[in-house]
């Protein structure tokens, strides 16, 4: 920024020392007390470029005086918020803090049970596969040399008779 | 002497406004809709003022302050008062604020058309003059004003308008914008100037338009 000897800018306004700024904030709001106004009055004394920019900054002060604050929202206001928020309430009452996180849990169940019916299914298949293949083994497989099983006896009289033969071999 | 008694009286009397709204937060925290409600009655004024300063379109602050209100209520539990509730709620507004334009995607109003002449010297002489001016030269005033607002970059409009339309202090705007209150003393300071600069380009292009008028 090119200024000139009146410490002003291209546009013709004046430019105020960077390490004033604050300062010169704090004096149009008349906060500068003790030794920093001191210091200020001195340096403003010597600086034209700080004399016109805190000129300029009262004239907005007086510019910006024009404007007027909100308007008072009034003394239904407080009342219509308590509805709002007694509605938004209620809304919501079913929608629990959890809701996002149970939603989640959903789509976490859903994409397991799907992984499941697809493992489940593939060894369906599998399993399928092995039952066809098995007769084929049966057929191939050399059969087993056992003892039959005894039958087991029918009645008490059975049970005797077994005894009376097994003690009859055994002699 | 006199002084020192009055700030001293001025100090004990926020610090008991101070204690009294702690209370009222603490009741307010244990469910009690009816303290809510008062502390949005104490703080509804403020608030208006401070969404009204960040967005410029009026018809949408009555409902961002309701959203603000609502958000307040509902994690109210989780504030701490370690903060003034102030300057909780402040902070809260400034974000709301800044959530609405964002979702909105609101772009600043440009007036095509530049104040006239006439309309210039009467701005001038609102600004200038000792006497008050009549309050059909300050309506309109206002509204050459708030075009010149617009003029200006986001950031130094809003601080304008707080500061001095709101009335909010550098310390509070310091807090409320996570600012260290030197880096808000110069912003502002630098605010006026651009402001100045708009108001003085104006002045300075009346003969122009006035040219451009006759030959259009």
């Amino acid at each position: 920024m090119s200024m000139n000897s009146e410490n002003r800018n291209e546009e013709n306004n004046y430019v105020a020392c960077p390490q004033y700024e604050a300062a010169l904030e704090d004096q149009l709001q008349g906060a500068l007390r003790g030794p920093e106004a001191v210091k200020l009055a001195g340096h403003l004394a010597t600086c034209a470029g700080c004399r016109g920019a805190l000129e300029d900054a009262a004239v907005s002060a007086r510019l910006l005086a024009i404007a007027e604050p909100a308007p008072d929202p009034g003394a239904g206001f407080s009342r219509i918020v308590m509805a709002r928020i007694r509605q938004e309430l209620q809304t919501n009452e079913g929608k629990s803090i959890w809701s996002p996180f149970v939603a989640v849990a959903w789509r976490f169940a859903a994409t397991a049970a799907f992984a499941l019916v697809l493992l489940v299914s593939f060894d369906l298949g599998r399993h399928s596969q092995w039952v066809a293949d098995q007769p084929i083994v049966a057929e191939n497989r050399v059969p087993e040399i056992a003892p039959e099983r005894p039958s087991l006896p029918a009645s008490r009289d059975d049970v005797i008779l077994m005894m009376a033969d097994t003690s009859h071999g055994k002699q | 002497m006199a002084a020192t008694a009055s700030a001293l009286s001025l100090a004990v009397s926020r610090r008991e406004k101070g204690e009294e709204e702690r209370q009222l937060v603490q009741r307010a925290q244990s469910g009690e809709e009816a303290a809510f409600e008062e502390l949005i009655r104490r703080h509804q004024q403020r608030v208006f003022g401070l969404v009204s300063g960040i967005l410029r379109r009026r018809e949408d602050v009555e409902d961002v302050v309701q959203q603000v209100f609502l958000k307040v209520f509902v994690s109210l539990k989780r504030f701490d008062q370690r903060a003034a509730f102030s300057t909780w709620l402040y902070k809260i507004s400034v974000n709301e604020c800044w959530d609405y334009l964002r979702k909105k995607k609101v772009r600043p109003l440009v007036y095509e058309a530049d104040l006239s002449e006439e309309q210039v010297s009467r701005l001038d002489g609102v600004v200038s003059a000792d006497q008050p001016a009549s309050s059909s030269d300050r309506a309109e005033a206002r509204d050459l004003l708030e075009r010149m607002m617009e003029k200006l970059p986001e950031q130094d409009r809003e601080l304008l308008v707080l500061k001095e339309v709101e009335g909010f202090s550098v310390q509070e705007l310091a807090e409320i914008l996570n600012l260290n209150v030197n880096t808000v003393k110069v912003r502002l300071f630098r605010a006026r100037a651009r402001l100045m600069d708009v108001y003085r380009r104006r002045l300075h292009s009346k003969p122009e338009q006035q040219v451009e008028g006759k030959e259009g």
